[in-house]
């Protein structure tokens, strides 16, 4: 065959060949392939045999031709010898670097013991709402509204249908399972204690009464949802009216046992009797509903049962073959006809979401419930996560600093024939073996500070440790931290020239000294920035618990108004002012710390523009409320009985007279529902809320035959316990029904800013946790920085160097880190913190000090961890270092 | 030469220690046995097509004969460099005493069940 040119095979496969081919086989099956290649090309024609040739190349993809011959003589690569070997060094170098030793297994075991504590509490977090056989088709109802370009979002799930009215809205659980084939089971569910007008509800059976927090719930409840029944009919424990279950414990609190409970009738609020029809086990912290007792949704619907808030919840289960998303079609199509309580121009539409989701997806972005304890979770994991990154910093910092010391051995080892990656799996099985002991360590540490710890966060949290999952998480950390920490190391030590160390020379390359200290740099802005933060929340946290609230909080308890206390109020607080150590009796529709009510439509008043939309909170009080309070007046004057029309007069404060725009406020009429009157002074703003919430217009009428409400009573300063005695004893003969219950308005008030104090506790012990790291690392590279100058430092003072000058030597360096920390963490923090305070309405500001204070305070620490070596190297003798030349 | 000394008995044990050759394996130390010196990835590869009439791959025969050499049934060494192959050396490869023992217990082995067949499965001609 005669061609112009040798054919060719193409040169892409051929290049591919010699990339991936190992060299020592490349010649021959190049070879190879060439000849077939010639061969077919005289065979079949060369479009064929090039294609022939692609699929041989392709073919020997395969490991025996990829598998590159070893350099030196293959031995295995682990053997027995080798790493008793390893672990003998590794034990010797641990033994000999006591302090450095120590430094690494503290700095690791620390931030294991920080990662576990998370670990834990996001598993209870996690669990929560888990525990139900129907989760994967359980769902919870919520609402999107689209109105005036505003998305907003809901739970609530109480629908005005067609008929108008209030017991048709009660039946929108069961109409919807009727109507709607994929779904099996729907309950709406009630609590009885939340806010706005929540509280425990009293039970009587014969002499013993008890008030007990519980929730009304649609007869499938127990059907969608596992709470254990120990006693009594699952079936058809909530279906029937006036039927009741409760817990063991409130059993046990009646009828001594939960058989003993069935069928008994119970008093409740002394108006109604239920018949106890089932037994639930206590309610574990596992379920995001809480409830002692759970009244039947029938009884609702008839009775006057009254909810903590009109805006009850449903939730459905779908059957087996349903799909989320047709049947949220399916339920949007089937309200629209019917609702009647939808605003001209507003588009609502209902979604489902998983039950298993709502506890920690329960605020709402964009009308979806998106956001929530998700946050907190994600948060913490991260400091976690960066606390021991923290941690293995420190490992990487002294392994790498010290390699100078391991330099020869390194050097000697690599002439002796081991290989590159031998060193590596030496270095490795060090930090791993280091790794090891601080998570044995950090185990037993959280073994003995979890009982603490549950206090802390007020949960039960056990660590299952025989549980796969912890093993798992166990074995999890150990790895990271073992290659986190060790694989720089290992990598950098390895790369030792053998030559070069042997000869004594330092291989210390710039791109390492940077590396080492942006390491330690880094650690110093997550701890400014965790002192920063530190700062600021208790510093917001003090803000709020101690600001000025415009009246006076101390010395103020409530009682709720229930029973015999509304008709015969005036003669409890005659009565009760005349007791010991109680100043002043008074009254109040809303407790004052937290009046949760808002409402816009009842409220009219002179000159109302057309388009307003001020939202109000209304209160009724009695006649000596403000004075009781110690509330301001800025005009007009307070409600008096002297003026026998003030029982149709108003008060509003400064804000609703802004919002409302009246010009001149005094006289002026105002109306909230049918009552109409006069406005006789505004009050100074003052805080209703927490202070998440800006203050609202306020508007205050007299009434004092409401039969809800509280009862407010000032004590004497100093005489708490006689005011309560007093009290109780008032309150057992007029009021016998119930049991006697108070709160401290201070107290509660705290209470509003419950997850701010965990925050601010949280957020102290991980800046305290970084501090110690990072200062653990810090007087790790000062330690070796010392040890390595010592004879620099004896020629020093040899020549004439004072000790401040040595100091000075030492620590320049490291301060200098630190403010260039310092520099990166203030921008970060402050954007931080700006986002974290937008949470308040009332904020404190965040000024240069704050970011001083976290600075020098680093600056200080730093300073000291360095000066405790700097002195010592500082005081040496110099003799003593400059001798053994 | 070696079936005498093999009772019937330790048969089975023998082929069991020694031939741990796969059926592909065996073709192609046969091969290697037949083509005297000459043995190569491609020769190979042609052979066992004309005679088996099987489609075979290089990538096939070159992970047999390392797998081959790893059991020291064949040793190899560098050719010259020749012209049809632009100028690349080719690896020859020769059966080692230890590959030829191998082939020959095999076919022991199977001579002997042979016999032991009965005269009606004996497609006749054998």
């Amino acid at each position: 065959m005669k061609t112009s040119s040798e054919p060719t095979p193409p040169l892409w496969a051929t290049r591919l060949l010699r990339w991936y081919c190992a060299p020592n086989l490349l010649e021959e099956v190049e070879g190879d392939l060439h000849e077939e290649f010639i061969y077919q090309v005289g065979e079949v024609g060369l479009k064929k045999a090039q294609r022939n040739y692609i699929t041989n190349v392709l073919g020997f993809v395969r490991p025996f031709a990829i598998k590159r011959k070893s350099s030196s003589i293959s031995t295995p690569f682990l053997n027995m010898n080798m790493c008793k070997h390893f672990l003998t060094v590794a034990f010797r170098t641990l033994i000999r670097q006591k302090v450095f030793s120590f430094i690494n297994v503290a700095g690791l075991s620390l931030g294991m013991v920080c990662c576990l504590f998370i670990f834990l509490w996001v598993q209870d977090e996690k669990g929560v709402d888990n525990f139900h056989a129907h989760r994967d088709a359980l769902y919870r109802i919520y609402q999107t509204t689209h109105a005036e370009g505003e998305i907003s979002g809901s739970y609530a799930t109480p629908f005005v249908t067609s008929s108008g009215d209030f017991k048709e809205a009660l039946s929108f659980a069961e109409n919807l399972k009727q109507d709607i084939p994929e779904i099996k089971y729907a309950t709406s569910y009630a609590t009885g204690y939340e806010l706005p007008w929540g509280h425990p509800e009293t039970f009587q059976v014969d002499n013993k009464i008890y008030k007990l927090e519980g929730s009304r719930a649609g007869e499938d409840f127990f059907k969608m949802l596992s709470y254990d029944i120990v006693a009594g009919d699952r079936e058809n424990a909530l279906k029937n009216l006036n039927s009741l279950a409760i817990s063991r414990k409130m059993a046990e609190l009646f009828f001594d046992t939960p058989e003993g409970a069935i069928g008994k009738s119970i008093r409740y609020e002394n108006k109604l009797d239920l018949v106890i029809t089932a037994v639930f086990e206590n309610v574990s912290s596992e379920s995001s509903l809480k409830f002692d007792y759970l009244i039947s949704w029938e009884t609702c619907k008839t009775q006057r049962i009254e909810f903590a808030s009109n805006d009850w919840v449903t939730f459905i289960l779908l059957e087996d073959n349903a799909a989320a998303k047709e049947t949220e079609m399916k339920i949007n199509r089937w309200l629209k006809g019917r609702r009647i309580d939808v605003r001209e121009g507003a588009k609502v539409e209902l979604g489902l979401q998983r039950y298993s989701d709502q506890y920690l997806f329960s605020n709402f972005v964009n009308g979806k419930p998106q956001a929530g304890r998700m946050e907190y979770v994600n948060i913490f994991s991260g400091v976690a996560i960066f606390i021991l990154i923290m941690a293995c910093i420190n490992f990487m910092n002294l392994a790498t600093a010290r390699s100078l010391k391991r330099a020869k051995e390194i050097g000697v080892r690599k002439v002796i024939g081991s290989s590159r990656i031998s060193l590596v799996v030496q270095f490795l099985g060090e930090s791993s073996l280091l790794s090891l002991l601080a998570l044995m360590l950090s185990v037993t540490l959280t073994l003995i500070l979890l009982p603490a710890f549950n206090i802390f966060t007020g949960k039960q949290i056990t660590f299952a440790f025989f549980e796969s999952s912890s093993w798992v998480f166990l074995m999890c950390l150990l790895l990271f931290t073992s290659l986190a920490a060790g694989c720089y190391p290992a990598l950098f030590l390895s790369s030792f020239k053998p030559v070069r160390t042997l000869k004594g020379m330092v291989p210390v390359t710039w791109v390492s000294i940077w590396f080492r200290k942006g390491l330690a740099g880094f650690q110093f802005v997550l701890s400014i920035v965790l002192m920063v933060a530190t700062i600021v929340v208790s510093q917001q946290t003090g803000y709020v618990q101690n600001t000025h609230l415009g009246y006076d909080k101390e010395n103020l308890i409530y009682i709720r108004i229930e029973g015999e206390l509304n008709p015969k109020y005036q003669v409890f607080k005659e009565q009760v002012s005349r007791m010991p150590g109680i100043a002043m009796v008074d009254r109040s529709s809303e407790a004052p710390h937290a009046m949760g009510f808002t409402v816009v439509g009842p409220i009219n008043w002179e000159g109302k523009p057309k388009d307003a939309d001020v939202g109000f909170k209304p209160t009724s009080v009695g006649f000596d409320f403000l004075k009781l309070m110690n509330l301001k007046i800025t005009a007009g004057r307070g409600f008096s009985r002297a003026h026998v029309t003030d029982t149709a007069a108003f008060m509003l404060n400064e804000e609703a007279v802004k919002q409302m725009g009246l010009k001149n406020p005094i006289g002026a009429w105002v109306s909230a529902w049918d009552k109409k009157g006069h406005i006789v002074g505004i009050l100074k703003d003052y805080h209703m809320n927490s202070l998440h919430e800006p203050i609202n217009p306020l508007i205050v009428d007299v009434k004092e035959d409401l039969y809800f409400g509280v009862i407010i009573i000032r004590t004497e300063p100093g005489k708490t316990e006689e005011a309560l005695v007093s009290l109780e004893k008032v309150y057992k003969e007029i009021n016998p029904n119930y049991p006697f219950d108070y709160q401290f308005v201070d107290q509660e008030y705290d209470k509003l800013y419950r997850n701010e104090q965990v925050m601010a506790k949280l957020s102290t012990a991980f800046a305290g946790l970084a501090i110690i790291i990072s200062c653990l690392g810090l007087l790790g590279l000062v330690m070796f920085s010392a040890e390595q100058r010592t004879k620099e430092i004896g020629i020093r003072k040899v020549l004439g160097a004072s000790i401040a000058d040595i100091i000075n030597l030492l620590s320049r360096d490291f301060l200098k880190l630190i403010m260039v920390a310092f520099l990166i963490a203030a921008p970060v923090s402050g954007y931080f913190m700006h986002r974290w305070l937008q949470n308040f309405a009332f904020q404190i500001e965040l000024s240069w000090w704050i970011f001083g204070l976290a600075g020098a305070a680093a600056l200080l620490i730093a300073l000291l961890t360095v000066c405790i070596q700097a002195v010592q190297s500082a005081v040496a003798n110099p003799v003593d270092s400059l001798k053994s030349e | 030469v070696a079936g005498h000394l093999i009772s019937k008995n330790r048969n089975n044990d023998l082929t069991m220690k020694r031939a741990h050759l796969g059926e592909f394996e065996e073709i192609v130390l046969l091969m290697v046995a037949m083509l005297e010196g000459n043995a190569y990835g491609v020769s190979i590869a042609h052979e066992i097509i004309a005679q088996t009439n099987r489609d075979v791959g290089l990538n096939q025969v070159h992970a047999s004969l390392q797998r081959l050499e790893g059991k020291g049934m064949v040793a190899s060494k560098m050719s010259d460099p020749t012209r049809e192959r632009g100028g690349r050396r080719k690896r020859l490869f020769n059966i080692t005493a230890y590959g030829r023992q191998t082939l020959i217990d095999i076919q022991t082995v199977r001579t002997s069940i042979w016999n032991l067949l009965p005269s009606s499965v004996k497609p006749t001609g054998i």
